[in-house]
């Protein structure tokens, strides 16, 4: 029997987080502990927390998990450890260690959808030089899979939300759209070339893209999931006390995104993300409503948004696209804080 | 009044009907929408608002009715068609189209060559620059062009189509073609002139 993930999960990847103001709220309950050691904790947004175990050498440490993407449980688990793993790549770390995480129902799925689960999972941990050491798993139903992951990382060269500078250019290495091309798969709106598409871009490690961030010393930078490009933009602007102007227009987007939003297909977690980043935010008064839109997309293992020095932007764009990362486009820029955090233009 | 009813429909599915119906629909008429979900209720009414869309809405015994009215203003943000997406790259090479048939030969097989390589373009890694279209060429560029549909999508990709405006003319098409730009022979020449390659089907 062909097994069907799909079939069991209404909003899938990334889109399932919490809304990211109700996070914030609830963070506001938790104490930050306080240790000369932790070189980046929540305070930032950051995708992962850093602490310090000598002058050479910073553990980063990161989790993420979600329910299934895709239809094809070996393929779920890949991208889910894609994704997972990608936490550590933005922070300019080296992926070392990861925990297997995944709830299961094992009385309403055959053991063989959760084996090639954890089997994807673990070929993508491999690619990564990544070695899962144990894991956990809970009943619960629809499934859901991701890792912890342990990097390496050298405390000085920690790369972080705080870290964009007026003038810089920010580049984009993933086009995106998987929210939108998923929820169009649920539809059946979606075409079969755009959703292996998305599926590919969701497969894709961002080591390639971390390798170019070390060579050239970038010290600000993201990965964008589940708040969406805009989200995470402002995410980064927050933490950098500076502002962040994206132009949407130069954001590559995967296969028929545009028309698919055109036509009203538009996830709930692209509103919840505007919600979010509405009273920091202004929208420049011709913006495209369709591309608008697709910037709070939740994306899911989605590219690195990465703040480059203005003299060095030529460099590190034919750099990624060296590495194979056709799409890197530069979408934006950083400029000293005026008013708003995030400015959105066509 | 048209009503479309979106209980128990989940996101997106109420704004896909929402937006099919404001299509449909001619300025200054209303319909319903039903909904039974707040989020549902929450993202409607903030994709009204951001489009400018003139509504109301009622509740009653936990459902909610929205009367949209299609106003003059809704929607004139680019369509789809009008949009190019920056996603495919484009290299820096030109076809030129001098024929509506692929090489010489049989008709019938030089039209279908010239489907097979127009689709072809569409699969390229790296897109032409532009394309350009002259003499029996630009029957291709007419609305009831067995190509047309493949033509469009290469321009939505971000490819540019120049036309020979006194070809248009000469062979009276000017009602009948609405796609890429009519152009001078002085573009058409300086288009291919400053090609890294012209390949011409």
């Amino acid at each position: 029997m062909k097994i069907d993930l799909l079939q069991m999960v209404e909003v899938g990847g990334c889109s399932a987080k919490i809304p990211p103001e109700q996070l914030e709220e609830i963070l506001k309950y938790l104490p930050l502990p306080e240790d000369p050691n932790i070189l980046v904790d929540i305070d930032t947004h950051d995708d992962a927390g850093v602490y310090k175990v000598n002058d050479d050498l910073a553990l980063v440490f990161t989790t993420d998990f979600f329910p299934p993407v895709c239809s094809d449980p070996y393929e779920f688990g890949q991208i889910a450890a894609a994704n997972s793993i990608s936490d550590v790549y933005a922070m300019g770390g080296r992926p070392v260690i990861a925990l297997n995480i995944m709830m299961f129902p094992a009385s309403k799925m055959p053991l063989e959808a959760y084996i090639d689960i954890l089997r994807g999972g673990a070929d993508m941990a491999a690619t990564a030089g990544v070695r899962i050491i144990g894991g956990h798993t809970i009943d619960d139903n629809p499934p859901k899979y991701g890792l912890a992951v342990i990097g390496y990382v050298h405390p000085r060269r920690i790369i972080t939300n705080a870290g964009a500078r007026p003038g810089d250019s920010m580049i984009l290495t993933k086009p995106v759209g998987t929210g939108v091309i998923l929820a169009g798969q649920r539809l059946k709106m979606a075409s079969e070339k755009d959703i292996t598409e998305a599926k590919r871009i969701m497969k894709l490690l961002n080591n390639s893209g971390a390798e170019v961030m070390k060579k050239y010393d970038i010290r600000g930078a993201t990965d964008v999931t589940g708040f969406g490009l805009a989200g995470h933009a402002l995410k980064m602007a927050k933490a950098s006390n500076v502002s962040i102007t994206l132009n949407v227009k130069r954001v590559p987007l995967i296969g028929k995104t545009y028309d698919l939003v055109d036509q009203g297909c538009i996830p709930g977690a692209a509103f919840r993300n505007l919600e979010y980043a509405e009273p920091d935010t202004r929208f420049a008064s011709d913006l495209d409503y369709n591309l608008k839109m697709i910037a709070f997309d939740a994306q899911t293992s989605g590219g690195l948004l990465i703040c480059v020095p203005n003299d060095s932007k030529d460099k590190v764009i034919s750099g990624l696209k060296k590495a194979g990362l056709d799409n890197s486009s530069i979408i934006g820029s950083v400029n000293d804080y005026e008013d708003r955090f995030l400015y959105l233009n066509n | 009044m048209r009503t479309i009813d979106t209980r128990g429909q989940q996101c997106p599915v109420p704004i896909i009907a929402t937006k099919k119906a404001l299509k449909e629909t001619k300025t200054g008429e209303a319909f319903k929408v039903l909904a039974d979900s707040l989020t549902t209720l929450n993202n409607l009414t903030r994709f009204l608002k951001d489009n400018k869309t003139e509504f109301s809405v009622e509740e009653s015994a936990g459902v909610w009715t929205l009367t949209i009215k299609k106003g003059a203003g809704d929607f004139v943000q680019a369509e789809a068609d009008d949009y190019f997406i920056p996603h495919f790259s484009r290299g820096e090479f030109v076809v030129a189209f001098t024929s509506d048939k692929m090489g010489t030969g049989d008709d019938e097989l030089g039209n279908l060559l010239m489907v097979n390589f127009i689709k072809a373009i569409k699969e390229l890694d790296v897109l032409p620059a532009k394309m350009v279209f002259y003499n029996r060429g630009i029957m291709l560029g007419k609305d009831d062009s067995h190509v047309i549909e493949h033509l469009r999508e290469i321009e939505k990709m971000g490819v540019k189509l120049l036309l020979c405006a006194t070809c248009v003319n000469f062979y009276s098409l000017a009602e009948k073609i609405h796609i890429g730009t009519l152009s001078n022979m002085y573009e058409i020449a300086q288009t291919m002139a400053s090609a890294t390659n012209v390949i011409k089907p």
